[in-house]
């Protein structure tokens, strides 16, 4: 706090009335109103932080520099607006930001634009399973398989599952958050669900959970 | 009340869900439900799935990330 007090001299001097002696009032309640509000969304942001960069310590991170990005622009938060949004929107160009600096994956870009077969027909890999068959098996399936899957799935997919089911975002909401128009939050939801139960389905088959001969429905 | 046939009800199926159709579209699938099994099934394993992805997703955060947030800001406005 010391070296608060040194460098703030300046600014007071320049900027306050010059007559409240109360060094750094301004920033010390920014600080106060960032942690009082912005502080206990964390776990909400780390939870998403975690989908996003696919593991712990980079999650870490990307928290950490989202946050800082969002007490810089503290001041352009609208109070009683929805913070949890605002923060996540400023994590989503974060991690954007950070990811096109490094290197750029080509098989990235225009998922949207892809038709359903070249995503892989859940319905055509699913069909030899019963749905009661399926359901079953995803109540046996350990958390770790299935959480694994979802961090296979493309990310624009995986991360609209991850607002929708998991925080329970309505669309509107994510297609602010992902800078996309509600439609795009739609399909990918669509896809992203249907990925993620084709891979569940596989995972399932290999590992006994589903036998590959029990009764073909039609879906 | 909409009326909705097999294969709109599947197609609605996560709208109906997230609570994203009007009332009239929620009806009207509701009823569709109530008297198709196969529908009925279809909806019961993608509330399964989202159980199951919730369920897998509950890591909290290290406990140290807040005070280190904290002390970043902090340090950030002193300079």
């Amino acid at each position: 706090m010391s070296v608060v007090l040194e460098q703030g001299l300046a600014g007071r001097l320049l900027d306050s009335e010059p007559m409240t002696i109360q060094p750094n009032k301004a920033s010390e309640d920014k600080i106060r109103d960032f942690e009082q509000q912005a502080i206990p969304l964390m776990p909400q942001l780390y939870g998403a932080a975690l989908r996003w960069t696919r593991n712990p310590s980079d999650a870490e991170d990307l928290v950490q520099e989202a946050m800082a990005k969002a007490f810089v622009a503290w001041s352009q938060y609208q109070q009683g607006t929805n913070l949890k949004a605002w923060l996540y929107r400023i994590m989503t160009n974060t991690h954007i930001n950070s990811y096109n600096k490094k290197a750029k994956d080509p098989s990235k870009g225009g998922l949207d634009d892809l038709e359903d077969w070249q995503l892989g027909d859940a319905k055509s890999l699913t069909a030899t399973t019963s749905r009661s068959a399926e359901l079953e098996a995803l109540d046996n399936l350990p958390s770790e398989v299935i959480r694994k899957s979802l961090l296979e799935i493309p990310e624009e997919f995986r991360m609209v599952v991850y607002y929708a089911v998991v925080d329970g975002l309505p669309y509107a909401e994510i297609a602010e958050i992902m800078g996309t128009p509600v439609g795009t939050v739609m399909s990918r939801l669509h896809r992203g669900k249907k990925l993620l139960r084709v891979l569940l389905a596989e995972y399932a088959r290999e590992q006994g959970y589903l036998s590959s001969e029990t009764k073909t429905e039609k879906s | 009340m909409a009326e909705f046939d097999c294969e709109e009800t599947k197609s609605l199926v996560h709208e109906y869900l997230h609570n994203e159709l009007g009332l009239e579209h929620q009806e009207g699938i509701t009823t569709h439900l109530a008297l198709c099994d196969s529908c009925e099934e279809e909806y019961d394993l993608e509330v399964n799935l989202n159980k199951a992805i919730t369920r897998s997703c509950d890591e909290d955060p290290p406990q140290q990330l807040a005070e280190r947030v904290l002390d970043f800001i902090r340090k950030s406005e002193s300079n």
